[in-house]
Order: structure tokens, then C-alpha cells, then sequence
């Protein structure tokens, strides 16, 4: 099995990705390319599914640092849901948690983008 | 035995950190710390040869790391031990997560996780073998 598997979903309109397995040093450029992928491509908000996502290191969390101001610059948004307990421990030790938005489960984030999908 | 310890020697890519990821979680985990614990050292322990392998090989893989293992009774501790270029405890700067919120950018999160899931986390040289070493220090509570 390998340490990081990418699924891009379209779920009512909005880009949602759905990583796999550990995010680290070693993984992070395939996680890089599928978000950057879906910026090129237009898609500005994006929907971080992260049921199946077990670890993600620094290294993750910079690839998601990284798109963050461009998305905003152009009226989207990273949202992010279902982070298991260790996953949220990192994002919100380092105060992430103000930065994003976290829902408890994919519906509540599409929810919460609807608006922004339908302007 | 009141005291135990076992090493493991990864060459210095990338391919192997899921190995002693698992490696430190499980160590943790019998070293009597909870799930939570345990991954927060699994984290730390990530971050930390990940550092190395980047930073102090510059990314060559023809290397080697060194993760000594030490349990007590009070505490775990992950020594590891590398040849690259060293970071001295001085050279220590953690990012202040606010102006990182209020500025977003790369890079420069790894120390500041270190540190907060650890107790201790200490720079230097092994005076036996003059390598460097980082240390990991994660009490059991």
C-alpha cells in the first residue's frame, strides 16, 4: 500500500480532495500537485476531506499554507472536515484552527460554501 | 530491566520516515503513553529526521540517521544522531504561530511542533562519537 493515495471528488459543484494515508516529507509533493491542480484549474474553493487522511506533518501543513493566500485572493477558500483527533491536534496546537474552517463532516462544509458556489 | 534502549539506522531519505514514524509511536505506546501521546511523538520524531534529512544532508540520500531509543521509568527519550551540518541549541528560533496565522507562508513549522509535543527537545554534539544530535524528551505521565 502506499503512504498517500489523492481522490478528486465533485460533490454539488465544489472540488473536494481526499487524501489517504500520511502526508510528510515523502508524500507531500503528490498532495501539492493535486491542490495546485485544482487552483490552475480554476477551482478556488476547496474542500479538504480528511476522514482517511491518519497524518499529516509540517511539511503538509505548508503545502496548504502555500495555496491559502491565492485562493482567498480570488474569493475562494481551503475548508477542511472530518480530521481525526490526531490530525486536529496539529492544526490547531499551531492555531490553525483560527485560520481555516473545520467542519465536523463533509455536509456541514458544503453547506457552508453553498452561498459561494451559487454568487 | 528498569531501563532499555535499541537503535535503528535509516539511510537519510525520505522513503523511510513512515518507518520510524511507526517506529516512535509504538515505542511510546510501550512506554506506557496513551494514544494521544503517542502520536504527538510519532509528530515530533517526524519532523525531526525530516529536518536532518533536508536540512543537514540537504537532501542527500547516501547518508545515515541514527534514532536511539531510551526507556526509564519517567520518561521517553529518541536521541537522533546524524553527520550532517548541526544545529546548535542557540540557533534555535521558534515562529510565533500568531504572525504566522497573520502571515502565511512556508516552511518553519517543524521546530515549533517539536517543541510543543514534547517536553523537552535539546540541540548539541554526542560526546562519545562527536555527531550531532537532536534529543526528544516526552515524560509519562
Amino acid at each position: 500500500m502506499s503512504d498517500l493515495s489523492i481522490e478528486v471528488q465533485e460533490v454539488d459543484g465544489a472540488a473536494v480532495l481526499l487524501p489517504a494515508g500520511f502526508i510528510n516529507a515523502h508524500t507531500v509533493r503528490d498532495f501539492e500537485e493535486a491542490m495546485e491542480a485544482l487552483v490552475k484549474a480554476g477551482r478556488y474553493t476547496i474542500l479538504l476531506d480528511c476522514r482517511h487522511l491518519t497524518y499529516i506533518s509540517s511539511a503538509g501543513l505548508g503545502a496548504i499554507m502555500g495555496l491559502i493566500e491565492t485562493v482567498r485572493e480570488h474569493g475562494g477558500d481551503i475548508l477542511l472536515s472530518n480530521l481525526q483527533a490526531n490530525v486536529y491536534a496539529i492544526f490547531d496546537t499551531l492555531g490553525f484552527t483560527q485560520l481555516y474552517r473545520v467542519f465536523g463532516d463533509q455536509a456541514q462544509a458544503l453547506a457552508a460554501i453553498q452561498p459561494q458556489r451559487q454568487a | 530491566m528498569d531501563h532499555a534502549q535499541f537503535r535503528l539506522v535509516i539511510p537519510s531519505q525520505t522513503r523511510y520516515l513512515n518507518l520510524v514514524t511507526g517506529l516512535a509511536k509504538r515505542a511510546a505506546l510501550v512506554a506506557g503513553m496513551d494514544d494521544a501521546a503517542a502520536a504527538k511523538v510519532s509528530i515530533a520524531v517526524d519532523e525531526a529526521v525530516t529536518n536532518i534529512i533536508l536540512h543537514a544532508y540537504h537532501g542527500e540520500g547516501d547518508h545515515s540517521v541514527e534514532l536511539e531509543l531510551r526507556f526509564t521509568s519517567a520518561a521517553l527519550e529518541i536521541h537522533i544522531l546524524h553527520s550532517g551540518q548541526g544545529l546548535r541549541q542557540d540557533q534555535v528560533v521558534l515562529p510565533d504561530p500568531k504572525e504566522y496565522i497573520r502571515h502565511p507562508r512556508k516552511g518553519g513549522l517543524g521546530l515549533l511542533l517539536m517543541s510543543r509535543f514534547m517536553d523537552e527537545v535539546r540541540f548539541g554534539q554526542d560526546s562519545g562519537s562527536g555527531r550531532n544530535e537532536c534529543c526528544l524528551i516526552k515524560k509519562i505521565s
